[in-house]
């Protein structure tokens, strides 16, 4: 059953998927029409689904990306690449985890350095969409460990999974926000893209959220989403500006971030 | 907040902050809730239609490895300031396009 | 070769019907729909969802399926089991289907008759395969792992095709023919890619259509499609699911109505998806046509 129906390196199928991604690959031999018309025009027809489908996989992941750099630049820069790293996965909602690195290093994008961050948000966004339901901790778990105050520092933060936090040199939370209204232009001329920024991505109920974090919290929450005690992490928070603690969990908990709490060194690590 | 705070300081702020923060998040997730009668944005991205036919997106070659490229502002990002560079941010360099 | 296609199925699943879907009309389940439809709670037969966009762990589109499931009929239509491919099946997509499946028990699983990945890669479209013994023998060892895997028949879809192979010496009606007398899968008889396919290499829709293996369709499936043209001026269409059935294609709806009896029709449309009213519309038309079969077909 796995053995091959023909001899590697044959027409069908090694050339043909070859082909489908090369477009200096001439189209495989072995093909044929009734009429007599070029086999090659028909094949493009195939060339052509496989790669706009791709692109319109990509575009749909990352559309503020798109808007950034407006549709004929990035419908150019999603073909290379669809062709250097087509998917693994038949599940294409995963696709395009390889696509900000891609961005990142893509030269004709140089003159908009925060193209690959917002991309990393806008696939964060997708994850976090599909990531497991799971149950927030409700508020009277959260009471009832203000009953003993001393055990609060050796606690751990247990995060949902649809949770997930970016850390950027650049403005990524408000250039993404900037792209939800009806007027991105005007929003995006108050923006400075060089601030930089932090985004806490979580799911709340059927929606994905993103909030902006100042530096103080973000290491915070970094520290506790790394397995870090809550005391641990409050160290780290207060060396870095913008710092609020109380504002700090109470983002986490509108969030629905936080699905328990454990002793640290007990709860999994993430 | 201090670097050095005391275990039973951090404690003690700990509570306070555990309690401020129960307060306000009913607040703030009441306020989120309030904006969601819009549909599901996401699309299913797998399907069994085909793309653009015949179209020339399968087959068309560009390279951006070539060397005369043309700034061609493009989409929103030419509206983002650019106080640092001397090019601006949100220049976009021109794909240079080959005949296949 | 000959066909046989009025053979009872054979197989281990052969007593189970194919396909347990109501003999009326669906829609495919598009998020930009989830919530007209439980508000509206449409008198649809059934919804027809892609495998692969529900192969996530959790989230929305589980929790509107998991409602939505709970008033109509399901049926799964994968679309990336690669079951024309040269290489193994992916056991780990079976597997993901096994999960799927045992978590909204749908009335029918379907899958095509073609190919999508290929080594690591995975092209996102529909391709040919030749037609011949040694692909014939191959398709039916992957489907026969299916069912085994799934524990259930299938229906194989006909496909949508643009190109021929010199490689192939069986024609497509005796190849599915022979599928499903082997395998005991059942038919998803795709209307339109009947006629695309016809069309697109010169043939006669039906003449074709009387030599499918016809007692096995479980469901049929109606789309809209694109025009283009060969190197030669001759028409080539192209199964882009982007416009309404086409007036030729429910003609054909119709004759094929005519050899099946009342069966299962989806109404496809996966590209400038219309608001659901239109959709709903273009499948009571369907139902409508399924209905006067039914009428006509009793005895006086």
């Amino acid at each position: 059953m796995n053995a091959p129906l023909f001899p590697a390196g044959q027409a069908w199928p090694d050339d043909f998927a070859a082909a489908l991604l090369d477009p200096a690959r001439p189209a495989p031999a072995g093909l044929t029409s009734w009429n007599g018309s070029d086999p090659a025009q028909r094949f493009a027809v195939y060339r052509n689904n496989v790669t706009v489908s791709l692109i319109d996989a990509l575009a749909d992941t990352f559309p503020v990306v798109q808007a950034l750099v407006g549709v004929d630049f990035f419908r150019a820069m999603a073909r290379e690449f669809v062709r250097a790293a087509p998917p693994a996965s038949p599940v294409l909602a995963g696709y395009g985890d390889e696509f900000p690195a891609f961005v990142a290093g893509f030269a004709p994008a140089a003159g908009v350095p925060y193209l690959a961050d917002v991309a990393r948000l806008e696939y964060a966004r997708v994850l976090v969409f599909h990531a497991a339901d799971a149950t927030p901790v409700a508020a009277d778990a959260v009471a009832a460990l203000l009953a003993e105050p001393a055990t609060l520092p050796g606690l751990a933060v247990r995060f949902v999974p649809a949770c997930s936090l970016l850390r950027s040199r650049w403005a990524i939370a408000s250039l993404w926000a900037a792209h939800q209204t009806d007027d991105a232009a005007g929003d995006l001329s108050r923006i400075d893209p060089a601030a930089p920024e932090n985004a806490l991505v979580c799911r709340r109920g059927l929606d994905v959220e993103v909030r902006a974090l100042a530096a103080g919290d973000a290491a915070f929450v970094a520290a506790l989403m790394g397995g870090a005690s809550l005391g641990e992490a409050i160290a780290l928070g207060a060396g870095e500006p913008g710092f609020d603690l109380a504002g700090a969990l109470g983002l986490l908990l509108a969030a629905d971030a936080i699905a328990g709490f454990t002793p640290a060194g007990e709860g999994e690590q993430r | 907040m201090s670097q050095n705070l005391s275990r039973q300081a951090s404690a003690a702020a700990l509570a306070l902050a555990l309690g401020a923060a129960l307060v306000a998040a009913p607040a703030a997730a009441a306020d989120a809730a309030k904006e969601k009668c819009y549909g599901v944005a996401m699309k299913g991205k797998n399907d069994c239609k085909a793309g653009a036919g015949t179209s020339c997106a399968g087959t068309s070659v560009r390279d951006h490895q070539g060397n005369a490229w043309s700034y061609v502002p493009a989409g929103t990002c030419e509206k983002t300031a650019s106080p640092t560079s001397p090019t601006g941010m949100g220049q976009l360099k021109e794909f240079k396009e080959k005949k296949a | 070769m000959a066909s046989s296609h009025r053979a009872p199925p054979r197989g281990p699943f052969a007593a189970v019907p194919a396909s347990a879907l109501p003999a009326s009309a669906g829609l495919g389940l598009k998020p930009e729909h989830f919530l007209d439809i439980l508000a509206t709670r449409p008198a649809l037969g059934f919804f027809e969802i892609h495998a692969e966009n529900y192969m996530v762990p959790g989230g929305p589109f589980h929790h509107y399926l998991g409602r939505i499931r709970a008033d109509h009929a399901l049926s799964v239509h994968g679309v990336g089991l690669s079951i024309g491919g040269a290489g193994p099946l992916d056991e780990a997509h079976l597997d993901r289907l096994a999960v799927l499946l045992d978590r909204y028990a749908p009335e029918s699983f379907s899958e095509h008759l073609a190919w999508s990945s290929h080594g690591e890669r995975y092209f996102n479209d529909l391709l040919p395969a030749p037609y011949n013994a040694a692909t014939l023998a191959a398709v039916c060892a992957h489907i026969d792992r299916v069912q085994e895997r799934l524990g259930r028949r299938m229906l194989l879809e006909n496909p949508s095709t643009y190109v021929e192979f010199v490689a192939s010496d069986i024609d497509e009606p005796v190849f599915l023919s022979e599928i499903v007398r082997r395998t005991g899968c059942g038919l998803l008889l795709d209307v339109n890619n009947l006629y695309v396919s016809c069309t697109n290499h010169g043939r006669d829709p039906y003449a074709e259509l009387e030599r499918l293996p016809l007692a096995a369709v479980g469901e049929i499936h109606l789309a809209g499609f694109a025009h283009a043209l060969d190197s030669r001026g001759a028409p080539l269409l192209i199964d882009s699911h982007g416009a309404p059935v086409a007036q030729a294609v429910w003609t054909l709806y119709d004759a094929a109505l005519m050899l099946t009896g009342p069966v299962a029709t989806l109404i496809e449309r996966d590209n400038d998806i219309p608001a659901f009213a239109v959709l709903c519309a273009e499948a009571m038309e369907a139902g409508r046509r399924i209905a006067a079969l039914n009428e006509t077909a009793m005895p006086a």
